[in-house]
């Protein structure tokens, strides 16, 4: 099955995240409101706009079981959504509930922990909050992991037991915390991050290979192994219990979001606008292909302009230089509207531009069947994960 | 080499400063140590041209470079010995000695293209070179190391 491809909206989807049904979804299209949207067919309709943040979303979390959406934002806010009846009006509306997050900086990424009862918040405040709900004030307070986070936090991710949590950080260090906060947690199990798991105990502190911000980071579903993408072109694999530690270099632009499809698959996405595969185990790591089949029709349209088809690094004829040649020496701009003036600017992945979030959309039988991802072009496209197309041969098209 | 942009130090006003230094791990080798390897690779590297063997002049060069403060001497030596290398390379050789190089020499030969073509005057010298190499190098590794050379704080 080829992917779906939903174009939302002209600006970016800086986040997005799907009702357990998966019939609704809540993105931030850039802005200061989370926008729901309804599937109706193979078309998403508007619903209901959720306006209570007053600077840009960054990021969205829809628990599946308790149906609360979480949203954290710029403005050093988070809020907790709830459908609840309205009594005036009978209607079912998003109530917002204020976090109360303590950070001097922006909010930069959300999850909830998997029993729903918590969740962290991550931020330039060089701290993650991990917040609970307190029955006798009604709203939601924070705990800050703070040592040894020396700069902006960029991802979150829990572990299954729900009290360890992976943080990916700008001072390009990967760590994995215990969030375990007693008056909602049980002592969880001895794992292989350790067994004493007292709040901010670190279990592990991984660094970037090459000195890169860590973008994304991810358990894999038995919670055994850690993964992250930096800003360095990788993607590394940590397996605590081994140890091992395998480092994947790209020959490509760096990858920015990630989400273990199986206990042995990755699918990652970034700059380069389109999902990758990897796949391994215990014993190594590498790349398999890409979820995005480019020798589909699409490759006939002409390739990224100066990059795309050209074989020879250095020796960019076609594409940007025809273009700033033209330009120059005969006053051409290919703005004018040519037929291959417009398709020379054109990607020939689905995705037209960075990729910025990658989640998983479908289950079945303890693997992840489909992806969905979103990107800066505005666009939404669910792909089915067992359609990896090998790169060898359109590695040209990467490499630029 | 003079690189930061700002140049009022703001960071005294901030108690909770971030130094680059916090950013890498620290060279576990001490600055003299590191100056006296830089001498000796010097050597090595020319007995190996001697013989005609660049990849492997290359991979001795290439392999733990100086990095981090106090090591400038190091650092320069290290480049001029690169560079002797480059330019005595054939054209047509380029390619399958990149390819002989493993992952961190390719990166790490990357920074010092780059470097070799900031240092100002360097660039009139050897540039035709560097930038040959750095075509050829590019076809090996792709844009990755390129993004590489720009992250890494370990600056050589």
């Amino acid at each position: 099955m080829s992917p779906e491809v939903f174009s939302l909206s002209q600006t970016p989807i800086t986040a997005h995240a799907f009702s357990a049904d998966r019939k609704d979804i809540a993105v931030s299209l850039n802005s200061n409101d989370v926008q729901l949207y309804t599937r109706k067919g193979s078309d998403w309709t508007p619903t209901e706009t959720l306006s209570e943040h007053d600077k840009l979303i960054t990021s969205i979390d829809w628990a599946p079981v308790s149906n609360r959406i979480v949203t954290a934002s710029q403005d050093r806010n988070a809020y907790v959504w709830t459908e609840t009846t309205d009594a005036e009006t009978g209607k079912l509306i998003w109530k917002p509930t204020l976090v109360l997050l303590r950070i001097n900086r922006a909010a930069t990424h959300v999850r909830w922990s998997p029993l729903e009862n918590k969740f962290a918040v991550a931020s330039g405040a060089r701290a993650i909050a991990v917040c609970s709900f307190d029955e006798e004030s009604n709203w939601w307070v924070a705990k800050h992991l703070k040592k040894p986070i020396r700069s902006t936090v960029l991802s979150v991710e829990w572990h299954p037991n729900n009290v360890l949590l992976a943080a990916g950080s700008a001072d390009m260090k990967a760590r994995v915390f215990s969030g375990y906060i007693k008056e909602v947690d049980e002592r969880p199990a001895p794992s292989v991050w350790g067994s004493k798991l007292p709040f901010n105990t670190i279990c592990g502190e991984y660094s970037s290979p090459a000195g890169g911000w860590v973008h994304a980071v991810g358990f894999s579903p038995s919670g055994d192994a850690l993964a992250f993408a930096s800003h360095d072109s990788s993607i590394t694999i940590v397996y605590p219990g081994g140890p091992a530690i395998y480092t994947i270099r790209s020959p490509s632009l760096p990858l920015v979001t990630l989400a273990w499809t199986s206990e042995e698959s990755i699918v990652a996405a970034g700059h380069d606008c389109k999902p990758l595969v990897y796949a391994g185990s215990e014993q190594g790591w590498q790349e398999v292909g890409t979820l995005d089949d480019s020798s589909s029709s699409r490759a006939s349209e002409g390739s990224r302009s100066g990059f795309g088809s050209s074989s020879s690094v250095g020796r960019l004829k076609a594409g940007a230089f025809a273009t700033f040649r033209d330009a120059d020496s005969r006053g051409q701009s290919s703005l004018s509207g040519t037929a291959t003036g417009l398709s020379d600017t054109k990607l020939n992945t689905i995705h037209q531009n960075t990729i910025l979030s990658v989640r998983p959309y479908e289950v079945q039988g303890g693997y992840v069947t489909k992806v969905s991802t979103s990107a800066v072009d505005g666009t939404l496209v669910i792909w089915d994960t067992n359609e990896v197309s090998a790169l060898a041969g359109k590695m040209g098209g990467v490499r630029i | 080499m003079e690189t930061s942009f700002r140049k009022i130090d703001i960071d005294k006003y901030d108690e909770d400063v971030l130094n680059d230094e916090d950013l890498y791990d620290a060279d576990p080798r001490d600055p003299a140590m590191v100056l006296e390897e830089a001498k000796q690779r010097q050597v090595a590297v020319r007995s190996s041209l001697a013989k005609n063997d660049t990849a492997g002049a290359l991979a001795v060069i290439l392999d733990s470079p100086p990095y981090g403060p106090n090591t400038e001497q190091a650092k320069e030596i290290t480049l001029s010995t690169l560079l002797t290398i480059l330019n005595s390379t054939k054209t047509t050789e380029i390619t399958p000695v990149i390819k002989s190089l493993s992952q961190d020499a390719q990166d790490t030969l990357m920074k010092y293209i780059y470097k070799g073509m900031a240092m100002p005057g360097w660039g009139d010298i050897s540039g035709s070179v560097l930038l040959g190499w750095h075509e050829k190098l590019t076809e090996v590794t792709g844009v990755g190391s390129i993004v590489r050379a720009m992250t890494d704080r370990r600056i050589v």
